[in-house]
């Protein structure tokens, strides 16, 4: 018998979806027989191997490792006696909503039908369900050989004769559609069941004005779907939540850290700049207050005002009229029918319960064949909106697309739909997001059940159907791909280097292209003449207020050798850096970016890359990483031969020299091949 | 179509008008900074008509700004500036003509109200009497605004200055101070500063290429948006431009949207709706109301040492068992794919349910103009035209699991004055999950007769408005700041705020008349009373002040260990499992029924 695998998954699936679901075990073809039927010869071979009880992983463990393919034969309508029998005992004195019984065989063992009557209408009598989970279709019948072109044995064959009989009459019309083939199964079951939440119900008033009101009452209809239980935190060693303590102290924000006692601490807040003290019974007592929930119109608008993106919130509401309120379900109808004529819907303001923020969404109709309702989503609030303007695509010559490139995106959106016309007219959603159970679950569920059961194994692979749930169907993928080939062609694409905010220094010191030479060479002038003549004032050193600004002006000045002006800079620098604080790092990098932009100016590139050399080999021993990793950011690395012509480094040695150790190439990338024009700057100088 | 405001007596109060950005998940690397540079000439104060004058105008935007940042970004620098004042008041006083009213700085309670001080009649008169209005030097005023910035010891990461003025020749045609001014803008300019133009009406227009086209920095594209928009005369306009520039606007992720193998184009991911909550209160110390830090410490219960975060694992507890990961583990099981957007393919705009909401959507937009911005424009025309949507699946970051986008294509939109208003990209709206979506029952009630319908529709069309997404204000979010800043500036009392979101049900009765009592009497039978309370279950026994409480349900130990044993604790009740929690010493942490349930196993299988 070949059931192991769905059994575990059937169990494994109720051990996640946490419900209080009781399940047992009867195993039949076993060596042994225990069972509180067998009698002399009677019920032989058949083991009850676990009572009724809420799955745990004990029985995923027994499941897969004590339960082994046994050698004997057994009678399946003996076995699903023996079931019923388990079923009626158990739950004598127990709520149940619902018995069933989950056959898994390859019915290929000799039954006696003789009291098949009798079974059928027990089964009836105590409202026990049936499902089959067979190794072939149920459909195939006798005739054609299934399964493999292995024909049905002939016991088979009288096996599904009586599987049919059972199950039809049990349920003239869908029964069959319970059973199953073990393919099936193994798809079902090993998809975890999601946790099912009893809908809470939120009566309200829906209100117009001061004189029309409806009874109404909402359901939460879509929203984000969280696991049950979180992560807690435990010691490594002994697995103990109670040998760890968290333990939060509050300290002043001086230089000894003084720690202060929670009692001496208030509450306040920021308003920008200040800080206000605002204690929680003043803000109680201040606070904006609700007077309980509220359903209430404000007016009614065009549909096509409110826009699908600017929905907030996290979740969807459907309204309806309260279940047993005829009147309020005629007045909520003759609501939901007139925005749906009129393409309008409600705008209201919605408040969950007394003290509860105030909301203002929008109320859609909602006509189904089997019911009305309407939907309610918020919408945003004046302060959650951000009006980003974005540079206009459309009305840019630039990128006019030329015909070619319509029509290969034409027939790449033709290959790619997903929804599809069959034969018959009927349209066909390929790829529904909504039938897709989250992944992210499905995943952990699934690690869960392994580490539970393999304590000392590491986490096993992606479940292979859940990575094909996520790809595009093998069907579309397949048709677009020659669409594809000539998208390429006509759109040549380069592979962006993802651009980090690499601005900084290029922007700051305008080597960049974008303006011709000759006017660069005359601001520079103009600089000069400006800043010698009223701001700076007399500098004859490096100071340690504006390190970056004296450094400029000393080098225009030329009052100093190139030299010792960077001597003082690099004098400078490591005074900063000496104190390990954030502040001083911030302040180092201005005088890095001015160094290294005054020695390509100056065309002297060697102060400042043996100086940066001698900087990185020394940041493992001060322990200076993070403000390594702020040069990084910036780009500022070695001066390249492109730029000043005495460099012994190549661009490629520049942009190693910044990743040796780090990977994160991509950021130094752009900046360094885009260097062309200081070349011509220098050849004017 | 009555406009909102009808509703609402008094036209919309833009004062204090404010938006938030909170909730902003980028990693930030520096402040952002903002200067107001204030032309202020004569010309500036005189009002046209019943307008506000320029200077009014520049300053309600300024307040609003300041509010705004207060709210929503109180970490940003503003200052403000004016030029072509009489006095000045600069450091060392090297500038003629400049005076900084603020320096680059947080702005805080004093500052708004020094704004508000500068507002109205009064205002102007205050300003006349503080600064003046004399010669016109706006080289020096840039000059002066460029070691605003260089004075600030942080790390900027963006900078800004905006020029509000409604003169078009500042220097009326002296070509020396207009070539120093342009000198020093580029000098600006080059240290990375974004100055933009907010010129306002001038008698006769405002020709920007006289003289201002080389002061500011060129728009982002070649597009030229921005430069050919008309001249603000309405304090709305100005403050919808002021307001779409005065952020930076920050990608929450730039991502490859790959189409297909070896076809992948760089996009930005933007938040353009998001809800702004109230901060978090900080903690203060009760001395100095400095605030303080606090410190979160691990530490062994047992051995009292402290812990590393890798001295830990992560524990979840099914069935009764504890199941063990590493931190790391916890992790990568959220792993799917590297971040990205990955296309599927493309579905008609109908397949796209309104009901599919989980949160704010994202925008997307394409990050690299040149060569790859053509694709996506192509696209997304063809998307817009045929009408339909692109799904994709989206892993934000490393270990994000795959979120599903359905790309709604958005075709630019600008308004009378060439303002955008709706930015070109796509919107990406999150699809729910088969578990996201909850099955409800619902029954089948009696619909509505053509004449019942017909009534409501004559009420819809009585209480129709045009609905603005930047109509309301949130009442908590204001109220709360009100507080802050009466409690800030020491008022008696903070200043009302209107609650936009109460219906206004005089108005509405107003206008519906005898329109509600017709729908009544078609709809309800007459004792029937749609406002009372449905079967209130809970009365009886509150009345009887609550001493018929359920007796106590006192399980003994054997019961409850029977229980524990067959793994049906499940089935009792959380009172039930509370007493015996009590009963048997457990102590739980939670009220929640599984963790009274995992303590009680916990306790009985020692």
């Amino acid at each position: 018998m070949c059931f192991e695998k769905e059994t575990r998954e059937e169990a494994s699936n109720q051990v996640f979806a946490e419900n209080k679901d009781e399940l047992g075990l009867v195993l039949f073809g076993s060596d042994i027989t225990k069972n509180n039927l067998a009698k002399d010869d009677q019920y032989q071979n058949i083991s009850v191997h676990r009572q009724l009880m809420i799955p745990n992983f004990e029985l995923l463990e027994e499941i897969q490792n004590d339960v082994h393919p046994g050698s004997q034969q057994a009678d399946w309508l003996d076995a699903l006696v023996v079931c019923m029998d388990l079923l009626q005992n158990e739950t004598l004195g127990k709520k149940y909503e619902r018995l069933n019984i989950v056959m898994l065989t390859d019915l290929n063992t000799p039954s006696s039908p003789d009291q098949l009557d009798i079974i059928i209408g027990n089964l009836k009598r105590a409202g026990i369900t049936l499902q089959f989970f067979l190794p072939f279709p149920v459909d195939g019948g006798g005739s054609n050989p299934p399964h493999g072109g292995k024909a049905l044995s002939r016991e088979q064959q009288q096996g599904l004769e009586m599987t049919k009989q059972v199950m039809m009459s049990l349920d003239e019309e869908d029964g069959l559609e319970e059973v199953y083939t073990f393919s099936d199964a193994i798809e079902k079951l090993s998809v975890f069941k999601r946790v099912e939440k009893r809908p809470m119900a939120w009566p309200c008033t829906l209100t117009i004005g001061s004189s029309l009101a409806i009874k109404i009452v909402g359901y939460k209809a879509v929203c984000e779907e969280r696991p049950r239980k979180s992560w807690s935190v435990v010691d490594a060693q002994t697995h103990q939540k109670d040998d760890i303590k968290r333990d939060v102290v509050y300290c002043l924000n001086d230089d000894e850290e003084t720690e202060v006692q929670k009692d001496d601490t208030i509450q306040g807040y920021r308003y920008g700049s200040d800080i206000v003290p605002f204690s929680k019974v003043d803000q109680d007592q201040m606070k904006y207050k609700t007077d309980g929930k509220s359903f209430a119109v404000l007016g009614f608008t065009k549909q096509s005002m409110i826009n699908r993106h600017q929905f907030v919130g996290t979740q969807v509401l459907k309204v309806f009229a309260p279940k047993d309120d005829e009147h309020a379900g005629v007045a909520l109808s003759g609501l939901i029918r007139a925005l749906d004529d009129l393409k309008m819907v409600a705008v209201v303001r919605y408040v969950y319960a007394r003290n509860g923020n105030p909301q203002v969404g929008a109320a859609f109709p909602c006509i189904k064949e089997k019911y009305e309702c309407l939907v309610y989503v918020q919408l945003p609030f004046m302060e959650d909106l951000r009006q980003y303007s974005f540079p206009s695509l459309e009305n840019n010559k630039k990128y006019t697309p030329s015909e070619d490139q319509l029509s290969a995106v034409d027939s790449l959106i033709d290959s790619m739909m997903l929804v599809e016309e069959d034969k018959d007219g009927v349209k066909k959603d390929l790829f529904k997001v909504n039938h897709i159970p989250n992944p992210q679950y499905q995943r952990l569920f699934q690690c869960l059940h392994h580490r539970a059961v393999n304590p000392s194994a590491p986490l096993p692979p992606m479940d292979p159907w859940l990575t094909t749930a996520l790809q595009r169907p093998l069907a579309v993928a397949t048709r677009c791909q020659a669409p594809l080939e000539t998208l390429k062609k006509k759109f040549p694409l380069k592979e962006v280097v993802k651009k980090k905010e690499l601005k900084t220094s290029k922007e700051l010191f305008g080597n960049s292209t974008e303006e011709p030479d000759a006017k660069k060479a005359k601001v520079d002038e103009e600089e000069d003449f400006n800043l010698a003549d009223i701001t700076e004032g007399s500098i004859t050193q490096v100071g340690s207020v504006d390190p970056a600004r004296d450094f400029r002006t000393l080098i225009r000045q030329k009052s100093l050798p190139f030299g010792e002006v960077c001597q003082q800079l690099t004098g400078r620098i490591e005074q900063l850096l000496g104190n390990k604080n954030m502040n001083y790092y911030i302040k180092c990098i201005p005088c890095i970016q001015t160094f290294r932009e005054q020695s390509v100016q100056v065309g002297n590139a060697d102060h400042y890359n043996s100086y940066i050399q001698s900087l990185k080999t020394s940041i493992p021993v001060r322990g200076l990483q993070e403000f390594w990793d702020m040069l990084v950011q910036d780009a500022l690395t070695l001066i390249n031969k492109d730029e000043v012509d005495g460099s012994t480094f190549s661009s490629h040695d520049a942009k190693q020299f910044l990743t040796a150790g780090e990977k994160k190439e991509e950021l130094v990338a752009a900046v360094v091949d885009d260097t062309g024009d200081v070349d011509d700057l220098l050849d004017m100088m | 179509m009555a406009q909102w405001n009808d509703y609402h007596h008094e036209d919309e109060d833009v004062d204090g008008e404010e938006r938030d950005e909170s909730g902003v998940d980028y990693k930030s690397t520096g402040r952002d900074s903002l200067v107001f540079l204030v032309d202020a000439s004569k010309e500036m104060f005189k009002g046209e008509d019943e307008e506000p004058s320029p200077f009014d105008m520049t300053m309600q935007c300024v307040r609003s700004v300041y509010t705004s940042k207060i709210i929503s970004s109180d970490k940003d620098l503003v200052a403000l500036v004016f030029y072509g004042t009489e006095q000045s008041k600069n450091p060392r006083n090297s500038f003629k003509h400049v005076y900084i009213y603020h320096d680059l700085d947080l702005p805080g309670a004093r500052r708004v109200q020094d704004v508000d001080g500068l507002r109205g009649e009064k205002g102007a008169q205050v300003a006349g009497e503080t600064m003046g209005s004399g010669n016109t030097n706006l080289g020096e005023a840039l000059w002066c605004c460029s070691n605003l910035y260089s004075d600030i010891k942080l790390r900027l990461s963006h900078k800004r200055l905006m020029i509000f003025t409604c003169r078009d020749t500042p220097h009326g045609g002296d070509s020396e101070r207009d070539r120093q001014a342009r000198t020093k803008a580029s000098d600006l300019k080059e240290t990375g500063v974004v100055i933009d133009l907010m010129h306002l009406m001038k008698p006769g227009g405002f020709d920007v290429s006289l003289f201002f086209c080389d002061v500011v920095s060129p728009p982002e594209d070649e597009a030229e948006l921005g430069l050919q928009m008309e001249p603000c005369g309405k304090l709305e306009d100005l403050q919808k431009r002021v307001r779409a520039k005065e952020m930076k606007k920050r990608s929450v992720a730039s991502l490859n949207l790959c189409l297909g193998e070896g076809m992948n184009v760089a996009v930005g991911v933007y938040i353009t709706a998001l809800q702004a909550r109230k901060p978090n209160a900080i903690k203060l110390y009760r001395d100095n109301n400095e605030p303080v830090r606090t410190k979160t410490r691990l530490y062994h219960t047992q051995t009292g040492s402290l812990l590393l975060p890798s001295d830990t694992k992560r524990v979840q507890v099914y069935a009764g068992r504890q199941i063990v990961m590493e931190k790391d583990e916890v992790d990568v099981i959220k792993k799917f794919s590297d971040p990205g957007l990955e296309l599927i393919g493309f579905k008609p705009m109908e397949r796209l349910k309104l009901h599919h909401h989980l949160r704010s959507a994202v925008f997307i937009y394409p990050e690299e103009e040149m060569v790859t911005g053509v694709s996506i424009l192509t696209l997304l025309r063809r998307c817009s035209v045929r009408n339909v949507f692109a799904l994709c699946k989206y892993t934000r970051i490393r270990n994000s699991p795959p979120r599903f986008l359905a790309l709604v294509p958005q075709k630019e939109e600008v308004d009378d004055g060439q303002a955008q208003i709706a930015a070109p990209g796509f919107h990406g709206i999150f699809l729910p999950y088969a578990d996201d979506i909850r099955t409800l029952d619902t029954t089948q009630l009696p619909t509505a007769s053509e004449s019942q319908v017909d009534k409501m529709k004559e009420i819809v069309h009585k209480l129709r408005f045009k609905y603005r997404s930047d109509a309301f204000e949130n009442p908590v979010l204001q109220q709360h700041y009100r507080n802050l800043e009466a409690l800030a500036l020491d008022l008696m009392a903070p200043e009302h705020i209107e609650d936009l979101t109460m219906p206004n049900v005089n108005m509405m009765d107003q206008r519906l008349g005898s329109l509600a009592q017709e729908f009544r009497d078609l709809v309800y039978p007459a004792d029937y009373n749609p406002e009372g309370k449905t079967a209130p279950k809970r009365k009886p026994a509150e009345a009887a002040g609550g001493t018929e409480k359920k007796p106590k349900v006192e399980m003994s130990e054997d019961e409850l260990r029977g229980h524990v044993q067959k793994g049906n604790l499940g089935k009792l009740t959380v009172p039930v499992l509370k007493d015996a929690c009590k009963q048997f010493g457990v102590k739980v942490t939670g009220t929640k029924k599984q963790e009274l349930i995992d303590a009680l196993t916990a306790q009985l299988t020692k």
